[in-house]
């Protein structure tokens, strides 16, 4: 089952080229992350599939339906940049979002009471949204997207001005979404919180896809990685058989690249071999930070930039 | 559909909760009342009977200055019986009307002359104990718990000049310079004359020589003339001309008897002549045959339209602010996009166009209710207009007609507010479109004297015909029937220009709502609701 199916989408802004031919499709009760650097067409391609934005060409098939207005009562949306009404209190923007997605006052009412209670914000809910610290505001917007039960939520940059702590409440509400069957979109450039929760992560920079897959798989693009330190110098590393380049990282370690049909296990009985003093040796799977800097870092920095 | 009446009501909501609203709304019968009534209590209250020092050495002039002041009292004492005699007459007596039917046709005449100040009844009244005799005629057609009637406030008090400044003996023939002179510091506040430290406001001095200073031939005419030796009045507030302005009528007039006199002419057969008038009448030439006079009612007729589109631009002005407000707020807030998520721009869009007309009704309504309960509240003698006004609200057909071109310059005005707010991310911004709309908008208000004026005239023909100011054109004519040509034209007229509006900004709120950054140039405004009408 397909909750979500892209094809060829494609948005032009005049000479600008937005989203470019995109394709990917989201699996019903998958949690989805949208990574990718700022300006990369996250929230262009998100404003598509809500149909708040039209594309140039392609199209979105979402819930079933070929545009997200038929479903919108099923959908769930938090925009990237957070607001409310100031002068509303907390209990009634969720229930006004929640009755505009189709839901009667009273169920409404009780439902907006229930999630702040749950999420910690029960003694906020007669408060107005201006008394709000920006945190609880950005909760309660949370909350806002998802009081009306939706199957499919889309949310851009959850986690973005929330605190660790908040953050993990964050986490909290998307695990539980998921639980009921919710299929879920978000769009972050946090990668430890993509590699927690995806099941399925979406890359993209400069607008175009540069990796559609499961978390593992984008890990698999890396070969393993190994860092080590010792008494020597970057040159009496590189030259070892199994180091193909090695660089001095951000940590003052030396990171190895390992050359192609070799081993950590290899590399190591080559240091002992040379003699080299090894103070630290240390072998990981590369994680989706790796992957991410790896994919897009040239173009993030340009992108950075711009 | 539903989505628009669920943001109506928010939009509702938040607007009409928050206290400048409900301030507002509370403020205009306010300020209704403290502007009829403050005016009142400052001539009643605030300004203290005033003390003035009449010194006569003519001892012929001194008794008609004394009348004028007395006659200004009776006059000020008539209104008060009046007022006081409709306020607690049996039957809640609160105009007119009622009096006619009074049975007592005596004192029914006696109240009429009063509130009319006829001369001769005002003069009756400064014979002693004439007061206390109206007073206990009028207690038959009182209530039984009718409070006492109290005296109004003498405005004007004479004091006698102190012996120890002047003594009686050199008060004959002491020179004016020489009074002024020793007076000075008591006009000029420095000195009291009374313990309570009541300023002296005037010194009038009639010199021996003053009856004979009269001038002749017509004004402008070269005359050497010494004031010295005429009658002077000294006072240092020049702004209160009540006091001077009376004596100098009352002596004017005993200088016209007196050369009547002179000249051999009975003064009574010319106060007889004086008093003779020729039959003249307005007429309304569209009105039906036998009723075509002109009353109070079809001049105020006339001019309500004035009132209404002065507060059809205050309101939709201030209604299509909140619309303008919000817009920004929801757009700077990008709560905006969770709107669209929600609901069809044309929904979003709707949905705030009904709130906010929401808002506007139950503004209009309470000030048209407010306005109306205080005129009932107020209808009585004084303010004979209040009921008269009323009437022709209730009667004239203009009321529905406000609420249709209430209606119509709102939504033409929305629509471009609405397109506004969606292309600016802050108020600031949109302060810079303000004040070019505004300087567009003040022209109704400006030329609505003219037009009223002149209602089916050039001016209000042309700009009937321009869109935007329509409805207030409209409405500032209504009173003054204008050919059915321009009743249905205009209406037509309307109406395009509504849909067009409308239909213009529901374009550009598409465009511009989820737009970040500077507000879009005009040219390049054009070309994005051209490119999205190739789109469609």
């Amino acid at each position: 089952m397909t909750a979500l199916i892209v094809n060829n989408l494609v948005k032009r802004y005049g000479d600008f080229t937005a989203v470019s031919d995109l394709s990917f499709e989201v699996p019903k009760g998958s949690i989805y992350g949208f990574l990718g650097p700022n300006g990369a067409g996250k929230t262009t391609t998100i404003r598509m599939i809500l149909d708040i934005v039209k594309p140039s060409s392609g199209e979105i098939t979402i819930l079933g339906a070929s545009t997200a207005m038929d479903v919108r009562n099923r959908i769930g949306y938090l925009p990237e940049e957070k607001g409310l009404y100031k002068k509303m209190k907390a209990w009634a923007v969720i229930a006004y979002f929640a009755r505009l997605k189709g839901m009667n006052s009273n169920t409404a009412k009780s439902r907006a009471y229930e999630l702040l209670e749950r999420y910690g914000l029960g003694d906020f809910a007669n408060a107005k949204v201006e008394t709000l610290s920006k945190g609880m505001a950005q909760k309660v917007q949370v909350l806002a997207s998802i009081a009306h039960n939706p199957d499919f939520v889309i949310l851009d940059e959850p986690f973005s001005g929330l605190d660790p702590s908040n953050q993990q409440v964050m986490e909290q509400v998307i695990s539980d979404l998921n639980s009921d069957g919710t299929t879920i979109i978000f769009s972050t450039h946090i990668m430890s919180h993509a590699e927690r929760i995806c099941d399925r992560i979406l890359l993209i920079a400069s607008a175009k896809k540069v990796f559609d897959g499961t978390v593992q798989q984008a890990k698999d693009l890396l070969p393993p990685r190994v860092r080590v330190s010792g008494d020597f110098s970057a040159e009496q590393l590189c030259v070892l058989p199994s180091v193909n380049s090695c660089y001095l990282d951000e940590d003052e370690l030396l990171s190895v690249d390992i050359a192609d049909g070799c081993s950590p296990q290899r590399l190591m009985s080559e240091c002992f071999t040379a003699q080299l003093s090894l103070e630290s040796f240390e072998f990981r799977q590369p994680d989706l930070h790796d992957v991410f800097l790896h994919l897009v870092g040239e173009e993030a920095k340009v992108a950075t930039l711009r | 559909m539903n989505n628009s009446f669920i943001i109506a009501g928010r939009e509702y909501a938040d607007n009409a909760r928050t206290k400048g609203f409900w301030i507002n709304l509370l403020m205009f019968p306010i300020i209704l009342v403290a502007m009829i009534k403050i005016p009142q209590f400052l001539e009643e209250k605030a300004i203290p009977t005033r003390d003035y020092i009449l010194i006569d050495q003519s001892m012929e002039l001194g008794e008609v200055v004394e009348l004028a002041i007395e006659r200004q009292y009776a006059a000020k004492v008539a209104e008060a019986l009046g007022v006081y005699y409709l306020e607690n007459a049996k039957g809640g007596a609160i105009s007119e009307i009622d009096l006619e039917q009074m049975p007592s046709g005596g004192l029914e005449s006696m109240m009429d002359d009063f509130l009319e100040q006829d001369p001769s009844a005002l003069d009756s009244l400064l014979e002693p104990g004439a007061i206390d005799t109206a007073v206990a005629m009028m207690k038959f057609g009182l209530v039984d718990d009718a409070p006492e009637f109290e005296l109004p406030r003498r405005p004007f008090a004479r004091v006698s000049v102190p012996t120890s400044i002047i003594s009686t003996s050199e008060l004959v023939d002491i020179n004016s310079d020489e009074i002024i002179a020793r007076l000075r510091p008591y006009l000029l506040g420095d000195k009291f004359l009374t313990a309570d430290e009541n300023k002296l406001f005037a010194v009038i001095i009639i010199p021996p020589s003053a009856p004979t200073q009269i001038k002749r031939g017509p004004a402008g005419m070269v005359q050497q003339f010494d004031e010295k030796l005429g009658v002077q009045f000294w006072a240092r507030n020049l702004a209160d001309m009540k006091l001077s302005r009376s004596i100098a009528s009352a002596l004017n007039e005993h200088l016209h008897t007196n050369e009547y006199l002179r000249l051999g002419v009975n003064p009574e057969i010319v106060s007889e002549v004086k008093s003779t008038r020729l039959l003249f009448t307005s007429f309304d030439p569209s009105k039906d045959v036998g009723e075509e006079k002109v009353s109070m009612a079809d001049t105020i007729r006339q001019f309500a339209p004035l009132g209404f589109v002065y507060l059809m631009w205050i309101a939709i002005f201030t209604v299509v602010n909140m619309l303008l407000n919000n817009t920004i707020e929801e757009k700077s807030n990008r709560i905006i996009e969770v709107l669209l998520s929600s609901a069809t721009p044309w929904e979003i869009m709707s949905g705030k166009l009904l709130g906010i007309a929401g808002v506007g009704a139950t503004m209009m309504s309470g000030w048209v209710l407010s306005m109306v309960g205080l005129l009932m509240y107020m209808a009585g003698p004084q303010v004979e207009w209040a009921a008269t006004l009323l009437e022709v609200l209730s009667n004239s057909g203009l009321l529905p007609l406000f609420g249709l071109y209430f209606l119509a310059g709102y939504l033409t005005y929305s629509g471009l507010f609405l397109a506004i707010g969606s292309l600016c991310n802050t108020i600031k911004d949109a302060q810079n479109f303000m004040g070019t709309a505004t300087v567009i908008l003040m022209v109704p208000l400006m030329t609505m004297v003219f037009v009223a004026r002149d209602p089916n005239g050039t001016l209000a023909q042309v700009l009937t015909w321009i869109p935007l100011y329509t409805p207030f054109v409209m409405m500032n004519r209504a009173a003054a029937d204008p050919p059915a040509f321009d009743m249905w034209g205009s209406a037509i007229l309307m109406l395009v220009t509504i849909v067009t509006m409308l239909w213009i900004s529901s374009r550009i709120f598409r465009i511009g709502i989820l737009r970040t950054g500077q507000p879009p140039k005009l040219v390049e405004l054009f070309k994005s609701v051209m490119t999205s009408l190739k789109n469609q």
